[in-house]
Parts: structure tokens; sequence; C-alpha cells
């Protein structure tokens, strides 16, 4: 290994692993760090009574579960604002595409706001559909509404210059071997996208998973019905409940990390088995990026 | 099968890509689409796979009207320049591709796909690379894999998108070699695109010239090498001295038949270099010589512009010649075309040595 590192073109390698490396710990490693060890000032046992405690396990339930629906949601629309936004010319498609970004730059507490007086029974929208017996404010449905708006712009950011990339020739060479719009779609355009896609997903549903401010507001919070786990370990601290707080929060990264794992491993593998190489490879300092002039 | 283009044109913007093209290719032909960028002999290739449109005109494959016939039903098999080949899966699937989205009732049982696909990749010899995926190969592997694919629809029209363009050297002429003998097996009619005039030469049947949306001239490799309809075709096809006729002795007299006006071409291999003076010749200086391969290249200046001829070993060593020298110049065969664009003439002086 270090004869490669000796060996590396670009200098200022020791360098710069040596500044990500504190970076990460500083920002990241230290503080999770410190979480952990603060959480294991409690016995196992009662760790675990605490971290599956009823209000406990139904608040990662609507927290995880919405998170789920709304990168879910988002993957399918995600896909296809992006795509619009880069196949079709039409009137106002800068405009569009900037509004995309919206949700990034608006305080969460602003969208989860407008989002209920929308939603309420006596909003715009909320007197059209409550008739219909679809109630969104208060309810796990407006947190699902709101997770999906804070979390749009992934999927759209991450396909777009993947969807750029396509050459439109290995669509034209689909359509010379017969294939119909909808087969060289299936088959050729889409598994293209996967990778991206998944990361898209993984990273809309880790910003909504840990979204508080524009939830909080259109949620309703009802124990064991529209509480989430942000709001469960606030109002911990705010009963001066530190441990307690922190064992959920431990749980949270914990399941987090997983799903995250997870899905990048299938990522890594996704983008990597047309090169035949496994993640492990890939992951390698000294692996290159190939496949790109394909 | 016989490809027709009838009166096809096409614009793009303001540009005229194509201009009122008719060609005719009969069925088992190897033909090549020569002519520099831009002369519109891709644009022509994508109207004939129907992947462009053309603004007028009709297209026929075997007889029947395909003007308006959609890609996928006209039965073209088409290779690109840079692959095209599906990143994603393996060499097998890529070839596999065309069989698997027939529709149900069209499409082969696994195990046909299977002994189909490795057939062709026997034929392309690859049949060892085929569960390796396109970045794993060469260029050269890459655009037989695509060939492999494109035939694998047993289509009726091969079209080649400079198929060769993307390859170093080497490959390029071992590929040039492969295709020739691979169209002779097949017996498809195939229709290639390309610049490189030696590779038109060498592959294709029939060769026909473009430049600037029209077609300058259709012929086989050696017709329109050696009689070149136009004065286009005699500057892209090999080198060539071209002279205003007025300025240079015996090319001046020629011209004065039919105008004024008139342009000599040369081929740099029909001009003899001279000690002395005699009837005809031209004075020129030697500028510069380069003793490279079978053939000594002279370059020569007379009057300011440039004259390129080119020489046998055995007579270079024989006038022995150096930077600066005076010697005088004879062609061997001249062609004249005249302003008003009538037919050439070709003129062999009779004081030849």
């Amino acid at each position: 290994m270090s004869s490669k590192l000796s060996h590396n073109v670009l200098p200022g390698f020791r360098l710069s692993l040596g500044y990500a490396i504190t970076y990460l710990s500083l920002l990241v490693l230290i503080p999770l760090g410190a979480l952990i060890a603060k959480s294991t000032a409690l016995s196992p046992a009662d760790f675990w009574s605490v971290a599956t405690n009823e209000r406990a396990l139904a608040a990662y339930r609507v927290t995880f579960g919405a998170s789920l629906v709304a990168a879910l949601i988002n993957a399918v629309f995600g896909l296809i604002v992006a795509w619009v936004l880069v196949r079709y010319p039409f009137p106002g498609k800068r405009f569009v595409d900037a509004l995309v970004d919206l949700p990034f730059a608006l305080p969460t507490a602003v969208a989860g706001i407008t989002l209920t007086t929308l939603y309420a029974g006596n909003g715009w929208l909320g007197q059209l559909i409550e008739p219909l017996g679809i109630k969104v404010a208060f309810t796990p449905m407006g947190i699902m509404v709101a997770l999906t708006f804070v979390t749009l712009p992934f999927v759209v950011r991450t396909l777009q210059p993947v969807i750029e990339d396509i050459e439109p020739e290995v669509e034209e060479a689909a359509a010379t071997l017969g294939a119909s719009r909808a087969q060289t779609l299936w088959r050729v355009v889409l598994p293209q996208l996967f990778p991206a896609w998944l990361t898209g997903f993984a990273l809309a549903f880790s910003r909504a998973v840990g979204e508080y401010g524009s939830v909080i507001f259109i949620a309703g919070n009802m124990p064991m019905v529209s509480e989430i786990t942000p709001l469960l370990i606030i109002s911990k601290l705010e009963q001066y409940d530190l441990v307690g707080a922190t064992v959920l929060a431990v749980v949270m990264l914990v399941i987090s990390f997983v799903l995250l794992l997870s899905i990048n491993l299938l990522q890594w593998w996704a983008a990597n088995r047309h090169s035949g190489r496994s993640p492990v490879e890939a992951l390698a300092p000294g692996a290159r990026v190939e496949g790109a002039g394909a | 099968m016989s490809i027709g283009i009838r009166n096809i044109g096409k614009r793009f913007g303001s540009f005229v890509a194509l201009d009122n093209i008719s060609l005719e290719i009969p069925t088992g032909e190897l033909v090549a689409l020569l002519g520099p960028s831009g002369c519109g002999k891709t644009t022509l290739l994508r109207i004939i796979a129907g992947m462009e449109v053309a603004d007028a005109g009709q297209i026929t494959l075997s007889g029947e009207e395909a003007t308006h016939l959609h890609t996928r039903e006209r039965q073209v098999g088409f290779v690109f320049q840079h692959y095209a080949l599906f990143r994603h899966m393996t060499v097998f699937e890529n070839v596999a591709f065309g069989l698997r989205v027939k529709p149900r009732g069209e499409r082969p049982s696994e195990a046909k796909i299977r002994e189909k696909v490795m057939d062709l990749l026997k034929l392309v010899q690859l049949d060892w690379l085929a569960e390796r995926y396109p970045s794993q190969l060469s260029g050269g592997q890459r655009q037989r894999i695509a060939l492999a694919r494109a035939l694998a629809v047993e289509p009726r029209v091969l079209l080649l998108d400079e198929p060769f363009g993307a390859l170093d050297t080497q490959v390029r002429k071992e590929l040039r070699r492969w295709l020739r003998r691979l169209h002779d097996e097949m017996h498809i009619s195939s229709v290639f695109v390309t610049h490189d005039q030696e590779e038109a030469l060498e592959v294709a049947d029939r060769v026909v010239v473009m430049n600037q949306g029209r077609i300058e001239q259709v012929g086989s490799p050696d017709e329109v090498y050696s009689n070149p309809a136009t004065p286009f075709v005699y500057q892209f096809l090999g080198n060539v001295n071209v002279f205003h006729s007025r300025l240079h002795g015996p090319w001046a007299e020629v011209a004065r038949e039919s105008s004024s006006q008139a342009t000599a071409f040369v081929r740099p291999h029909d001009i003899e270099i001279l000690r002395e003076s005699v009837t005809g010749a031209i004075a020129a200086e030697v500028a510069h010589v380069q003793a490279i391969g079978p053939a000594v290249r002279v370059e020569l200046t007379h009057q300011s512009e440039v004259i390129e001829v080119e020489l046998s070993r055995e007579r270079h060593q024989q006038l022995g010649l150096a930077n600066g020298d005076a010697v005088w110049l004879l062609p061997k065969s001249v062609t004249v075309f005249d302003a008003a664009g009538s037919e050439p003439r070709r003129w062999v002086p009779d004081w030849v040595i």
C-alpha cells in the first residue's frame, strides 16, 4: 500500500488525507462518539428498556415509515421531474429548474407552517380534500407530505447529470435492434440510471429521517400516532432526561447507519458490476473509475 | 436488399445538409459514402436508417416505400462510431438484446438465443469474451461486438457510421480487411460512411464521393481515383498539384482551347524532374527532399508556389537532388477542368520522355 501511495500522481496525498480525517473526526466522529459514550451510562438492560419503550417504538415506526414513503414518492416523481427537465425544451424551463432547489433554501419551519396552513381543515387544499375524507394536517400523512417536500431536490439533482450523460446513440441503437420506446426505457435507460437513482433515494431518505423543523408543525405530534423520534428526543431533553434522549439518538443512529450502508453497498454493486469489480476493489485507493468512455 | 434514395433533401435551419440526393444501391454491394466532415454523408446514412427525417424525397428498401417507416420497422443494422454498446449488459446480453425485445410470438427460445449469440460471437472471433462487460474490452473488440449485435436481428441492410474512426491505425487496417471478408461471406447490402479516402478505396465495391450536400461522383474505387469527375474529387482523393494554367507554359496552352480560367491537376507521381530545359518544361527550385519509404517526395517552388513531386528511389539517385538546385519540371499526365464545369479533359503531352 505504501509503495502505491508514493507513486500516486497527485501531490499532497498524505496532507489531504490527514486533513480529511481530522475534519471528519471533529465534525462527525467525535460528537457521535460522545453520544455513544454518554448512552453507556446506562446498564444494557436499562438501555434496552428505554430504547424499546412503547412510545419510542411507535416513534421509530412513524419516523422511518414516513421517511421511506417520502423517499419512494420522490424516487418516482423526482425521476420524472429530472427526465422532463433534461429531455424536453419548454418555456420557463430555467424557472422550473430553479424551483426544484427551493426546499433546500427555505427554512424548514417556514415550509412546515406553510404546508400546515394549506392542508388544515380551513386551508386552500385542506377544504378541498377533507370533504373527501382525506385528512392531511395533524396526521402521519402530513408528516409524509412535509418530508416529501423537503427531500424533493435530492433525487432530481442526483439524476439530472446522469440523464444528461446518456448518449442518444444508445437509444438509437436499441431502436435499430427493434426495441419499442418502452423496452428501450426499461431495458436500456433505467438500468443506467439505477446507481444514481439509489444515491438520490438514500440521500432523500437520510434527510427525511433527520428532519425536524417542518414536521413538528404539520404532524400534530400525538404520542403513539404522529410523534417522530427527533421530537421525542427534544421532549426528553426538555424534561432533563439527558440519558434517555441519548439512548433514542443512538438507536436512530444505528438504524440509519445500517440502512445507509446497505443502500451504499447495493449502489456500489450496481455501479461496478459492469466493470467486473467487487465493492471492495472499488473502494481500494488504486482503483480507477472506468467505463466512462464506453 | 437494394436501397433506393430519390431526391432526398434535408436542411438544419439555413444549413443545407443534403441537396436533392439520388442514389441506387443494389443488393449485396458494399458502398462507401466518402467526403469531408459536414458534407452530409452521416445525415444521409441516418435518413436511410430512419433516425433522421428527410424534408423531401423518398427512401425505398427492396423496392418498398420506407420513407415514413420507424427505425425499428426498417430492419437495418446500424454500427456507430463510438460503439453505443449497452454498458450495463455483458457482451452476451448486448448481442442477445435484439432477439430478446422481439414480440413474444417471434421471440426465439432461450436455447435458440444462446446458440445464435454464440455463433455470432464466434463469427467476430470474440466468443471467449461473452461474460465480460463492454468497459473491459478494447476499442476494436467493442466495435466487433457492436457489429455482432447489429447482425443478430438479421438486418436487410447494414449501415456503418465511421465504424473505424475511433480506432488506432493498426486495428483499423485489420478491421477493414475483416469487414470486407465478412461482407463477402454474408452478402448483405452495406453502406459505410468515412472521411478516410484510403479506407473507402480499399474496402468498398463502389465509392460515393460527397461534398456540401451533393454527390460529386459515384464509381468503383479505380474509377474515382483514376478519372475524377470534378476538381473536388481530384483534390479529395490523393495528393495533387493544382495549376492555374495561364502561369505555367504548356498547361496554359491547353487552357486557352476552352477558356482562360481553367485549372490543371497533376498528380505528384505524374511529374518528371529534369536537369536541363526541354520544350514545355517549367523552371523550379528544390526546397525539400523527403526520402522515406518506397518513393521519394520532393517539394519544389515555382514563382513562390509549392509543387509536390514523387520520384522512384532509382530516379532520385540518378538526379542527386539537393536543396536549392535549379531544375525543370515536365508533366506526364494532366487533367484540365475549365470554369464552365464541362467534362474534364485528360491530356498527355507528346514530348514525355
